[in-house]
Order: structure tokens, then sequence, then C-alpha cells
């Protein structure tokens, strides 16, 4: 966005004042990538701002500043940095100078100006009225259609506000955040063992993910080396919600333009999966089973082994119908072209995942940031330049054959012994971690006392690739909507949080 | 192409689950069950130490020291079956859902060592009573007050060919003008406190409101947060209950049933 972009709402203005910093370069000699922005109060009550880059292999780099006072907006250089100045503002009352856009994000009409949860107490937060103004497109024979929060269908909620010339998309304006749980309020006080149980209910279809990297961010605080067994169980943990989550996405995909057949047959592979989980841990979706220091409890091997079986089955059959799917002329059809999200959009908003991968962008944290047992596999990350549905399809696909041979291989040379290291209570300690979740980069920092969290963070990847969407359904028509917006299997909860 | 699919699920067999295996049945759900006769005071306390969503708490009832689990709260962590020196089971099978709100309750005399809540009926019992309640028709909607997407991911692997819920009659509608039943997830947000009460209001009476999940059932884990008014029930009122995080498709099919049969019975 250029410097002299006229200002849409009325919080906005040239940067001139405000705490600065100079923006991280890569490898490359371009701009890092922004990983997360967040806030946390120091121990006198203080707050300060973290921004988390990635600038190339292997360390993520940090930048702290002080924000008892204003900060100046990193937005119009950065634009990936919009959403979480929002929500700087919103849970730290932070001002944030120069940013184009401080409309609330997270809370909505019914919460009060100036209530600030993290650093206020919000015990009896009254009921207010504020007012949202969404943008407003003018012009001749355009309409506004409001979709949401209620969904027709058995979906999260959350409001789409669609300008329209006829079927075109002119622009669609997003707001979220409906099932704002103030989860990350809510670790604050909890040991660090049952924050656990908190992560896995940020986002549910990819709660095994969200439990190891919370786990991983802890035991990056207390120094914890976790046993190779319970690397390697999480290993086949995070690959088969992987698998899962992009067998139920293909399905959605055919489910979304009437190829049914297809779509039946990947509920009933991805049920199998399910019901082999129960028979090897005893849960549908390894709920319950990571911890700081590794798992709860130890696995047969002989399940696992089954386990592996049932992978293998159920990949054979999934790889089946998505050629045939795939080569069907009326998939071809609604897949092609549908939904381009360009390289450059794509990097401006930081996209990670699939979405990123579909896009041109060759990111995979699996390979760029090794954790836990990723190191000892190599991973080819399939990229693909096209960027419209089928190929956010397609890198799907590619990537259900990367997890499961990589379940195949840690089934095949499981470690023996333990699975749990204890954790000792430790004074004042920080941790960050991140994971290639089903979605893409998520990351938890945590900061612990005695063994108690004070503060977690978690950035997303729904968080972040959310504002990229409508920037792909600009110019489609609005029936593709669904179809767009299921190809890029974005979590509202993981997004509100 | 097609053709190749369908003929292909043609020729393989079907993998639908008869509904005298479903009824009752909690598989990967983790619901604890309490062992009487090893329950003593001792693990009573550590039981509700180690509960992280207040499931479990003892009580004193015209003097007699009580352990009371309410699997509305309970969100299947298995902490207490943990720390219970066999105390507590993962139950095998389990028959309270779509029941009223007291039915998710039990208390235990700690030194009789005796259940003092009337039993759930033994599955058993509720497939019985089944096949006469399948040859009706429900329409529900599902409505999201807020959940973490779990509970959605169960309730939508109720339409895979191993639950196939249509086969029961039973459709997923996506207005709520054409439902019967609101099957309502997650804790309900304050920005979802709106919404939900206009959904409700555009359900034609009569109407059935269940309550699904351990957040919709009370709150969960999310209770107690500033973000959220609380559980289903503290916006909207509720027929019935189904526990669990995430409860199973075979728990959701036992609590839509049962949930008819109550109806019907009435």
């Amino acid at each position: 966005m250029r410097e002299d972009t006229p200002s849409l709402f009325p919080n906005s203005g040239r940067a001139s004042s405000g705490t600065a910093f100079t923006l991280p370069q890569s490898e490359d000699g371009g701009a890092a990538r922004l990983v997360t922005i967040f806030g946390s109060l120091d121990p006198h009550g203080a707050r300060r701002v973290r921004y988390v880059f990635d600038a190339g292999k292997p360390a993520y780099s940090e930048i702290v500043l002080p924000a008892e006072g204003p900060l100046r907006s990193i937005a119009r250089e950065v634009p990936a940095a919009a959403w979480h100045e929002r929500e700087l503002h919103d849970q730290y009352g932070i001002e944030i100078v120069g940013h184009p856009d401080l409309r609330p994000l997270v809370f909505h009409d019914n919460w009060p100006d100036g209530v600030y949860p993290m650093v206020d107490r919000v015990d009896d937060v009254p009921w207010s009225k504020r007012d949202y103004r969404f943008l407003q497109v003018q012009g001749e024979g355009i309409a506004e259609v409001a979709v949401g929060p209620v969904h027709a269908g058995i979906i999260e909620p959350g409001h789409f506000r669609f300008s329209v010339v006829g079927d075109t998309i002119l622009h669609l304006e997003l707001r979220h955040f409906y099932t704002h749980k103030g989860t990350e309020k809510l670790f604050e006080g909890k040991s660090a063992g049952d924050g656990a149980m908190l992560a896995e209910s940020v986002s549910g279809d990819n709660c095994f993910a969200h439990a190891v990297c919370y786990s991983q961010a802890v035991e990056d605080a207390c120094g914890i080396k976790v046993p190779p067994r319970a690397l390697a169980l999480r290993l086949i943990g995070l690959e088969l919600e992987r698998l899962v989550c992009h067998i139920s996405d293909i399905g959605g995909l055919c489910t979304d333009v009437g190829f049914s057949v297809a779509a039946a047959y990947a509920t009933r592979i991805k049920e199998s999966l399910l019901q082999a989980s129960v028979q090897c841990c005893g849960t549908r979706y390894w709920r319950g089973v990571a911890v700081p220091g590794g798992l709860r409890f130890d696995f047969d091997s002989a399940r696992v082994a089954e386990l592996a079986q049932a992978v293998a089955r159920a990949f054979r059959d999934f790889s089946k119908i998505a050629r045939l799917s795939l080569e069907t002329p009326s998939i071809q059809n609604r897949f092609e072209a549908a939904g381009v999200l360009s390289r450059e959009a794509a990097r401006d908003l930081a996209v990670v995942g699939p979405v990123a991968r579909a896009s041109g962008i060759d990111l995979d944290v699996r390979r760029d940031h090794p954790y836990g047992r990723y190191s000892e596999h190599p991973i080819e990350v399939p990229v693909t330049h096209y960027g419209d549905v089928m190929a956010r399809a397609r890198i799907r696909i590619s990537e259900a054959a990367v997890s499961a041979r990589l379940i195949q291989e840690a089934a095949k040379s499981l470690p023996d012994g333990g699975v749990f290291t204890p954790i000792a209570s430790q004074g004042d300690v920080q941790g960050f971690s991140a994971v290639e979740s089903p979605r893409g980069e998520l990351c938890y920092w945590v900061e612990a006392r005695g063994g108690r969290v004070t503060r977690c963070h978690i950035k997303s990847p729904s968080f972040q690739n959310w504002p990229a969407m409508p920037l792909a359904v600009a110019g489609n028509i609005i029936a593709d909507f669904p179809l767009i917006n299921k190809s890029f299997n974005l979590s509202y909860s993981g997004c509100d949080r | 192409m097609i053709g190749d699919v369908i003929e292909r699920s043609l020729r393989q067999r079907s993998p639908v689950i008869p509904v005298e295996a479903l009824v009752g049945n909690c598989d990967g759900s983790r619901m604890p069950e309490i062992v009487a006769d090893r329950l003593t005071e001792e693990v009573a306390r550590k039981l509700v130490e180690v509960c992280p969503t207040s499931a479990l708490g003892m009580y004193e009832l015209e003097d007699r020291r009580c352990l009371r689990l309410s699997y509305g709260h309970c969100i299947g962590c298995g902490k207490c079956a943990d720390a219970g020196q066999g105390a507590v089971v993962v139950a095998r099978n389990f028959t309270r859902c779509g029941v009223a709100k007291e039915q998710t309750v039990r208390l235990w005399d700690i030194d009789g060592r005796a259940e003092m809540t009337p039993l759930a009926p033994s599955p058993e019992e509720a497939r019985g009573q089944i096949h006469s309640l399948l040859q009706r028709a429900l329409n529900v909607r599902q409505l999201d007050a807020g959940s973490c997407n779990g509970c959605e991911a169960e309730i939508t692997a109720l339409t895979n060919p191993y639950y196939d819920l249509e086969r029961f009659g039973i459709h997923f509608v996506a207005s709520p003008k054409h439902a019967d039943m609101l099957l309502v997830t997650g804790p309900v947000t304050r920005n979802m406190a709106e919404a939900v009460k206009a959904t409700y209001e555009a359900v034609p009476a009569p109407k059935l409101v269940v309550a699904v999940g351990a957040c919709g059932c009370s709150g969960g884990i999310f209770a107690g947060s500033h973000a959220i008014v609380g559980a289903v029930d503290a916006v909207i009122p509720v027929d019935a209950y189904i526990p669990g995080c995430p409860p199973t498709p075979a728990m959701l099919i036992t609590g839509i049933l049962e949930v008819l049969r109550r109806r019907i019975a009435k």
C-alpha cells in the first residue's frame, strides 16, 4: 500500500510518531516474513510487544519493544501485520500510530470501549452497543450481500459481507471472532500440564498439533529433553492429523461441486482412520495424549503397527479417489482458475501452509525449522504457482502422500524406552515453538513462573490466512465462494481463539 | 471416470454400523466410570484435585460425604482414571446422552461406597425401544455457538457411510425455519449470544434444543472466560444434554434417539 493512500477510517494517518524499529531482512535481501506479533506484561505490569520474524534458516528472530507509549504501525510496509496490530489494540489498549484500519477486530458491538482484557480486570464486563462500519463499495448496480454469522450447514460461525455486481464479487469483507473465547487469557494460572488440554480446544480438528506445539513451547522454556519414543509417536500423530485433514478437505471440495460419490468415499476413508486411532490410543482425535514432557501414556507397539497398516489402506483408497476426481472434467471445470491467490498477495499477507505452497511460496516448518524427529526424516515440500482451487487440492493430495510415508517410516523405526520426562517447577521461563499443522505454521509462546503459565500466545495459521481469502474471492462469482472458502480450509475457532 | 467410481462403490461392502451397536457405545470418548467399592475419601480428594473442569466435586449431604460426577462438565481427559488407584475406569458404555440435566450428574456416598443416584438405562434397555422410533422423520439444524469445531467434526461424521444418520429419517437442514431440533455446540460466546437467540426464535414451535459437548452442557474448559456468556442453557431453554469432548458419533446418535424417545413418551 502506498503511503499517500487516502485513509478510509478515522484512526488512520501517516505514521510520524511512536516507537519504531528497522524491519529485519531475509537471507536473499528481501523483507523477512512476519510470523506473529503479540503483547505481554513485564514483571512490573508494563506492556511490551514482541515481533517474531522468519529471516531464513534455522532460527526465528524476535524484536521486543516497550509498549507503554504509542507504537508505530508496520502494517503499511508489512500488510500481514494489520490484524496482529488490531488485536494488540483490542487486547492491550496499545496505541498504534499510522495503522490504516484500527476498527475493533476481536470484540464486537457488545464490548465497551476502553476495556482491555489482557491488562484490565474483566470479571463483569458490562454489555454495550458500539457502531461498526463495514467498508462500503459504491457505484451503479452494486449490491451488498450479508452472510452469517450462522451459515447453512454444519460450519463454524463468521460473517461475510460481499459487494457484488450481478454474480461477480467486487469485494469481500470478513467479520470474524464470533467464536472468540478469551483462550489466551484462560491459560493464565493453569499448571503447565493442564495447559495442553486448553490448547487442544483451540481448534478441535487440529487438536494434536496444538497440544504438541504448546508442549514444545513449555519444553523449550524448561529445557526438557523429550524421550525419542514420545517424539516418534508425536510425529505419527501429527502426520495422521494432516492426512485426516487433507482427506476431509478433498471430500469437502467434492461436496461443494456436487461430486458426492467421491465425497462419500472421502468421509468413509477419514472415518476408518479415526476408528483406527481409537484402537491405537483410545481417542479419535488423539486428545489427551500429548503433554509437556512427552506423552500421557505409552502406546502398544503392535497397535501402532496396526495403525500404520490402516493408514496404508486408507491412503491407497484415497489416492485412487483423488486421482479419479481430478481427472473428472466437471471437477476440472470448477477447480481450475477459481479463487486465484497471487504469489505477491500471499507474500504480502505472510500466508502459510498448503495455501502458501499452492501460490508459489516454498515454506514448511518441518523442513525449515525441524522439531521433534523431523530432522531424521527428509521431507519433500510440494509447491506450485497456480494459486487456484485446483492447486490447493493438488498440494493437499501430494502432502497426504508424504504424511502416509512418514507414518510408515516412524512406525517401523519406533524407538524403545519411556515416553515422559517430568517437568521440574522453575522460576521465570519463556519458550517458543512452531509446528507445521495441517493448515500451516502454528506457533506458541509460553511464559511460566513456578510451573504456572503466566502468558500464552497462539499464532494460528488460520489467523494469518483469513485476510488472504477475500483477495482470492474477488472477481469470482458468488456461487464459487463456498468452494474457494473450502479450498482455504480455515478454522474459525483457531483464528478467533 | 465417474462410471469407474460408481462401479467401485457398488462392489464394496457397506460399512454401515447397525443401530444396536451404536446405542450406548462410547468408545473413544473416555467418559469416566466410578468403581464404588474402591472409593475412599483420600482417593476422592485426589480425583477432585486433578479434574481440570470441576466435573468431580466433594459435598456434604445429610452428614454424608459425597463424590459428585457431572458428565456435562467432563472433557474425558482421563486424568481421574490415572490418579484414581482403580476407583475410576474408562466407561465401556454410556447411555446418559440426550437426557435431562439432572441425569448427567451422579453422586456416590464415599463412606458407604455406593451410588446414591438412580442408574441409567442399560444399553439393552436403551436399544429395546429404538425400532419404534425409526419410522418417523426429524429435521435437525446444527448451531455453533462458539465451539472449537471438535463437535462439528463429529456431527459431520454422522452423515458418513458408517453412521448414515439419514437411514433413521433424520436430516440436517440448512435453515432453522425448517428444523424440529437445534443441536447447539460450544460455550455461547459474547459475540454469538445474539445470533443464538435469533436462531432459536427462528425455529418453529414445537422445538427441541439439545446442548452438545462439554462446552454446550457446562461451558467445559472455557467456563469462567470473560469472552463467553456460559453454557447453552444460559441463553436459550435446553431440553436435553449430550456430554463428551467431543461426543462420539455413537453418543450423538444415542442422544438424538433418546430425545425422540422421551418426546414420544410424553
